[in-house]
């Protein structure tokens, strides 16, 4: 229980110092991180694989040995690629602030659209082997990982679209952004259209249809609060001490 | 003092204001430049120039001077980040409960008692500017807000209301217990980020305006706070029936309360 519990509350979300420099991600170390960037390039080509690892510890310079140092093997390669492109989302300037004043900035809403695109044209080079990889994901031993580094990239794409509510909204904001990232995910992995035409409008549909139940969710909260209100203000008018 | 060098007033006069000087500058930060052997920047550029900076850090001694000329830029451990997120996140539960129960306890105690209209106003404010000020450091830092605010949205109300229901000495009872408990608790997190800061300075860190505006807010919210209990206890707090058992009761809500969203 321990571990796990460290594992869920160290990656969760920590005070974030403007002040202060972030603590030195402890995720993976230098070696890890040479090895696994020289991988990359070969996942198009062999995949999530061990093999994979191998030539990238190969291109790294290290010995072939040297992939043992990566308990949890090829998940180790997904897990570096999920954090690299959630990473990478902060650089995407041309979303996030508009350089030319003529522009409109972005409102939230477009902007979390924008982003979440961005972040599924991150798996573009590799969505053939997309589906290798989320069935490591959905391994019982992967899967806190994985689902810790979901909520992390909505955390990272409602942040970065500069939404500032604090409310239980923060809950279902990241949630049904999760929801909706992870299907659209597994919609990829099989479409074949050009650009991923048929992708952006599975996105866009889930996303109308968050806003439609967040409409209505809105709308029946609205009323029930006006309903008490205005109860409560009749029998306060008739008297009674409410 | 740059005003005075551009002022067209005669070279007497800006000697009579010169001498005046002094009186307007704070003790510390005058003492502090005048006993000042090492060199200490502010004092070497300009030592008449009574600006005023007490945020600036005096080197403790020469050599720290001479080797460490712009202090160091540490990252937070994972304690301190870990309290600092409970911190928020709980102060911003805390303040939200506070706004909850003045917004339910007002229409029925005004109804009953109108001169304690501005009274009431006065501290519902005073706890909206203090949840917006929670609200926007909880978003600033990217801290989780806690998963029972909608728990914590309906108790609330129903404590205000229920209190307000009792009577005018309940409803200041009412604050007086949860004040008590929230001023504690403040003064808590005060004491951990004091001491926070002056072991970061010892080691010659750098605190940074961000840590230091942290803590002056917490004491002007902790100082609101307390100055609400006065007002509960001068109408006549003490005089609901059961005191002890209501305000015990409440505190002992509070303090759960303050434990469970310290953690989720």
């Amino acid at each position: 229980m321990q571990p796990l519990r460290r594992r869920l509350i160290s990656s969760s979300r920590l005070y974030h110092s403007y002040d202060h420099p972030a603590p030195p991600a402890a995720t993976f170390n230098q070696v890890e991180t040479a090895i696994l960037d020289a991988s990359l390039p070969h996942i198009p080509t062999y995949g999530f694989t061990q093999t994979t690892l191998l030539r990238g510890a190969r291109d790294a310079g290290y010995l072939d040995a040297s992939t043992n140092i990566f308990p949890r093997g090829p998940f180790t390669l997904i897990h570096y690629h999920l954090v690299i492109q959630r990473l990478s989302l902060a650089k995407q300037s041309h979303i996030l602030q508009r350089s030319n004043s003529n522009e409109q900035p972005l409102s939230i809403a477009s902007k979390v659209k924008a982003l979440t695109w961005a972040r599924l044209m991150g798996n573009k080079d590799i969505v053939h082997r997309w589906q290798e990889a989320l069935a490591l994901m959905a391994q019982p031993t992967n899967v806190t990982t994985s689902v810790v580094e979901l909520s992390s990239l909505a955390d990272e794409i409602w942040f970065l679209s500069g939404d500032t509510s604090v409310d239980s909204s923060w809950y279902t904001k990241r949630a049904s952004l999760s929801t909706i990232y992870a299907s659209t995910e597994v919609f990829m992995t099989t479409d074949k259209s050009h650009g991923f035409e048929e992708t952006r409008n599975f996105m866009d549909r889930r996303f109308s249809d968050a806003q439609n139940l967040g409409v209505a969710l809105g709308s029946l909260n609205q009323w029930v609060g006006f309903t008490a209100h205005a109860g409560l203000n009749i029998l306060r008018s008739k008297g009674i001490r409410l | 003092m740059a005003t005075f060098r551009k002022s067209p007033f005669p070279a007497s006069q800006w000697l009579i204001r010169d001498f005046l000087a002094p009186s307007l500058i704070p003790r510390t930060s005058r003492t502090i430049r005048c006993l000042s052997t090492t060199s200490n920047s502010a004092a070497a550029v300009s030592p008449t120039e009574p600006s005023y900076e007490p945020q600036r850090r005096i080197p403790s001694s020469g050599e720290e001077a001479a080797t460490s000329s712009a202090p160091l830029k540490k990252s937070l451990t994972q304690a301190q980040r870990d309290f600092l997120t409970s911190a928020l996140r709980v102060n911003q539960a805390g303040e939200l409960a506070a706004t909850l129960i003045y917004k339910a306890q007002t229409p029925v105690v005004v109804a009953a008692h109108p001169h304690l209209r501005p009274l009431m106003k006065h501290m519902y404010d005073q706890e909206v500017s203090h949840f917006s000020t929670f609200n926007a450091l909880v978003a600033k830092h990217r801290v989780r807000p806690t998963a029972m605010y909608p728990v914590w949205t309906v108790m609330a109300t129903a404590l205000g209301w229920g209190t307000a229901l009792m009577g005018r000495e309940a409803a200041m009872a009412c604050t007086e217990a949860v004040e008590t408990e929230i001023g504690s608790h403040y003064n808590e997190q005060v004491r951990y980020l004091l001491e926070m800061v002056e072991n970061m300075e010892r080691e010659g860190q750098d605190i940074g305006d961000e840590l230091k505006t942290l803590v002056e807010t917490i004491r002007r919210t902790r100082d609101e706070e307390l100055e609400h209990l006065d007002h509960a206890v001068e109408n006549d707090a003490k005089d609901a029936v059961p005191h002890t058992a209501l305000v015990e009761f409440i505190r002992a809500g509070c303090r759960g309360a303050i434990w469970v969203s310290e953690r989720v």
